[in-house]
């Protein structure tokens, strides 16, 4: 009887463990894209933790509340694990009564540490099935974007840039047009087909895409479900090297945006990116090429002066229109995405005026160079995605707190940045050089990683002891607010920010 | 073939209003004349004890000499706004029967009169987020009271008659003193009108001080705030109508409706002057005539010189009042007094959408219409495009809400 008991109660131990491990897991595979490779290579990384999952679950409620991003319970997810419990119901079922008893306890302890595995192996079983729902949400995306009468899409893509312009354009569009754009963090396909599905109306009259790209053919993809009719390609850069396999593939999967756009269809293309400018000369298609200071390009910035409370420039179009903008943004880099927003704009009809209006409201997207204040200190807030490009943008906008004449010490805290596949050593080295050309004090998070920037800055001369390494992200900020800048206010810039499994 | 989707437009109609027939017809006649290539027509049917009904049957008119019959055929509704989308939706929860009946794109509200026109009928719509045509809430409001609406135009250098407002407690506590007061700052003959009704409902002019006190109770039924003004007796009516927003707005025809009496009677404005059956016998084709049908000149018999003004001045009073879509706004032209030219009374929601004055200007009622529908659109870009705010912080997640700090 009493054995009996125990047994039950043991098993129902080890069965939340099992849970424990499996969701913890399943949180991870989440972040990861649903990628196997790249999560196994985490659960190695991390072996130890589950570990304790397993055998200790009220562990996985504290590693829970320690996420930036809990596990989303979507449809997929929740398919996922009924096929675990089903598959693994199968599996003692078959210890229980198929195996010898000699081989039962060895069959328990290999099911629970195969537990974290579990939603790597019901990714993969519910392969078929996952496909067939795609393709019928596909399918039925392609006859919502063929059904709306007023539609008329245009499709974003590029390295870096994309989100903002995706805003900007959006804010631009919506004084002349009914907008609909692609929120946050949708620009995937199976994202696109769900916004297609449930934010097109039939009185939508411009859709704004955002497509993303890990490898050749996704850009392709999404085309052919949106049917984009014109294009902004906003920049070429190394971001996701690792998956796409070369540079040339990167710039090949941006322009399959520009290939599909209809043949009287626009592309508004980054002439600031050499990669961009050089490949844009075989695109036959109407270019409206957008740059910095280039009086030659369809539309323009100049006579560009940053300000405390944001920026002010000139824009001109090529047909010799231009207007007075101001925006509350930081950054040149904004100002290059502002154009690129306006060149397709007015090219799609709305006013200089409109334009100029829209641009004085524009709002950061959160976490790329926001600015907040905490208290005495100012913080730049770039905690989203970092790439090269980007974090100079950031750095520069530091810096220029300094050149507005105020006294200030100035903080970088950064982990470095992530998916730059080989060219990631060299990359973080240029990095640490250009951080102490302008940071006071530089703080980094996670030695491994960071340790490229750590050598890039010291060789250029930094001092070492302003420059400090932190195991977490909360650390470092609050040896940075703790941090003595002799009574000079502190401007504390947050680049990149990575998510729990890297 | 490809079969088009369509725009979600919810037509609103009746309420608690004395003009909830003349807003029956009004919101048929629109449904007459809208794109059913581009727009899927929703009749919202409000009864006069404020109950949403929708259903096909609200789309014919025959169906409103019994209203009882015909509130059976449709179902109770309402509109709400939950995961980001406006929804009809069923009231009457029964099982296995889906709640939502449509997703809704946008509204054409066609209420007339207090309690709909006055901007509560916007609120409803502002609220939930739908698009709607027309004048937001603040101009609706500000177009159903007579007494503020002057002070707003006489800042905006529109000519308006002097007025005296007077609440019906604080003549109830002193009938003859106000009697005299109002005697004595402006005189007769006087004219008393409900401050926020429109169609001519209680309103009477007032010779004498036996007069002028039934002539106050009398507008007391229908309101507890009347507003006094000297009539003007030898007085020709010009309405105008406007179509436009903030932005931009053009000017409609002139009218010159031909009254009965001294002022345009509830009897003559709506039923014809031919009692009040002929309101509900229409025309086949579903439209019904409505104010169309009224005895009116069009265009108004006036000099070049008081056209211009008229139209320039009821474009400055449509921006001044902050209306979008159509006005109707009815001027007086005091034939004692070198036939001077006083701004009267708006209509935010006008009887027809007075297409009637603007086909006459080259806007057939179907343009008309998509014009208003598109300005409706705009003002929910333009609302969206204030409010977007990427920063969706919330405060209170973040404050210490408690004296004690909570790990």
């Amino acid at each position: 009887m009493i054995e009996i008991i125990i047994g039950i109660i043991l098993s129902a131990y080890l069965l939340a463990g099992m849970g424990a491990a499996f969701l913890r897991s399943m949180q991870m595979f989440q972040l990861a894209g649903y990628h196997g490779l790249p999560h196994a290579r985490w659960l190695a990384a991390n072996s130890a933790e589950m570990l304790k999952c397993l055998l200790f679950f009220p562990h996985y409620n504290k590693l829970r509340k320690q996420s930036k991003k809990k596990l989303v319970f979507t449809p997929r997810v929740l398919r996922m694990c009924a096929v675990a419990i089903i598959y693994n119901a199968v599996l003692v079922l078959i210890i229980l009564f198929l195996l010898p008893v000699s081989a039962k306890t060895v069959g328990f302890v290999v099911l629970l540490m195969l537990a974290q595995y579990a939603p790597i192996l019901a990714c993969f079983l519910n392969k078929p099935v996952e496909k067939a729902i795609g393709k019928r949400y596909i399918g039925d995306a392609k006859r919502v974007i063929d059904s709306l009468p007023l539609l008329t899409t245009v499709g974003i893509t590029g390295s870096y840039g994309k989100t903002s312009v995706k805003y900007f354009l959006t804010q631009m569009l919506q004084t002349t047009f009914n907008t609909v754009m692609t929120p946050e963090s949708y620009n995937t396909t199976m994202g696109v087909v769900k916004v297609v599905r449930g934010q097109l109306t039939a009185a939508t009259q411009i859709f704004v895409c955002e497509m993303g790209a890990k490898k050749p053919g996704e850009i392709k993809e999404i085309c052919d479900i949106v049917k984009p009719a014109h294009a902004v390609i906003t920049a070429v850069g190394p971001q996701h090297l690792e998956t796409f396999g070369s540079l040339e593939n990167i710039i090949k999967t941006k322009f399959e945006l520009a290939d599909s756009i209809y043949p009287d269809g626009a592309a508004a293309l980054n002439f600031g990116n050499e990669y961009i400018r050089e490949k844009a000369g075989s695109l036959k298609k109407k270019v409206l090429s957008y740059a910095l200071n280039s009086e030659d390009c369809y539309c323009t910035a100049k006579d560009i002066v940053q300000e405390a409370d944001g920026t002010s420039f000139t824009v001109r179009f090529g047909g010799g229109e231009e207007f007075q903008a101001k925006t509350r943004l930081l950054g040149v880099h904004n100002v290059e995405n502002i154009i690129g927003a306006a060149a397709m704009a007015y090219y799609l009809g709305v006013s200089a005026a409109d334009i100029s209006l829209a641009v004085g409201r524009l709002t950061g997207v959160p976490h790329r160079l926001e600015l907040r204040s905490a208290g005495e200190s100012v913080i730049i807030d770039d905690a989203f995605n970092s790439n090269p490009a980007g974090a100079k943008a950031a750095l520069d906008v530091l810096d220029g707190f300094s050149k507005h004449g105020d006294d200030v010490f100035k903080i970088v805290i950064t982990p470095g940045m992530v998916e730059l596949g080989d060219r990631e050593t060299e990359l973080h080295t240029v990095f640490g050089r250009q951080m102490s050309a302008v940071a006071d004090a530089i703080l980094l998070v996670g030695a491994v990683r960071t340790a490229p920037i750590k050598a890039g800055a010291l060789q250029s001369g930094f001092d070492k002891k302003n420059l400090h390494t932190f195991d977490s992200f909360n650390q470092a900020f609050a040896f940075a607010q703790m941090l003595d800048s002799s009574g000079k206010k502190k401007v504390i810039l947050l680049e990149n920010d990575l998510p729990d499994n890297y | 073939m490809k079969k088009n989707l369509k725009i979600n437009l919810a037509i609103i109609f009746g309420g608690q209003s004395v003009e909830h027939e003349v807003s029956v017809i009004t919101a048929l006649q629109a449904a007459a004349h809208i794109s059913r290539d581009k727009y899927e027509i929703f009749y919202i049917y409000i009864t006069k004890d404020s109950e949403f009904y929708t259903g096909e049957a609200a789309g014919v008119i025959e169906n409103y000499r019994d209203i009882p019959a015909l509130l059976k055929q449709l179902e109770p509704c309402a509109i709400i706004r939950h995961g980001g989308k406006v929804k009809l939706v069923r009231t009457d929860g029964k099982l296995f029967r889906r709640s939502v009946i449509a997703l809704l794109d946008i509204a054409l509200p066609a209420v007339h009169g207090a309690g709909a026109e006055d901007g509560s009928l916007a609120g409803y719509l502002q609220m939930s987020g739908l698009p709607y045509a027309g004048s937001d809430v603040l101009a609706g409001a500000v177009g159903m009271d007579k007494f503020v609406q002057k002070q707003i135009l006489q800042n905006a250098g529109v000519p308006v008659l002097p007025a005296q407002r007077l609440r019906s407690a604080a003549y109830a506590r002193g009938k003859s003193a106000a009697l005299t007061e109002l005697e004595q700052k402006i005189g007769f003959p006087i004219i008393i009108k409900p401050v926020n009704l429109g169609s001519s409902v209680g309103i009477k002019i007032a010779r004498d001080g036996k007069q002028l006190q039934s002539a106050l109770e009398h507008a007391y039924l229908f309101s507890d705030e009347i507003i006094a003004e000297h009539a003007v007796t030898n007085l020709r009516e010009i309405n105008c109508a406007v179509l436009g927003d903030a932005d931009s707005a053009a000017p409609s025809e002139c009218e010159e409706p031909l009254a009965n009496g001294e002022i345009l009677s509830y009897a003559d404005k709506y039923a014809g002057g031919g009692g009040s059956k002929k309101a509900a016998a229409f025309a086949a084709d579903g439209g019904g005539k409505g104010m169309a049908s009224l005895q009116r000149k069009i265009p108004a018999d006036i000099s070049k010189e008081q056209r211009d003004f008229l139209r320039s001045t009821a474009v400055k009073a449509f921006h001044a009042l902050g209306c979008s879509g159509v006005a109707r706004l009815d001027f007086l032209v005091d034939g004692d007094d070198n036939d001077k030219i006083y701004f009267n009374e708006i209509n935010t929601i006008p009887g027809s959408l007075a297409f009637y004055l603007f086909e006459p200007v080259g806007i057939p009622y179907a343009d008309l219409l998509a014009e208003m529908l598109d300005l409706a659109f705009k003002r929910a870009r333009g609302k969206a495009s204030l409010n977007t705010s990427f920063n969706d912080i919330n405060i209170l997640q973040t404050a210490n809400l408690g004296g004690k700090n909570r790990k």
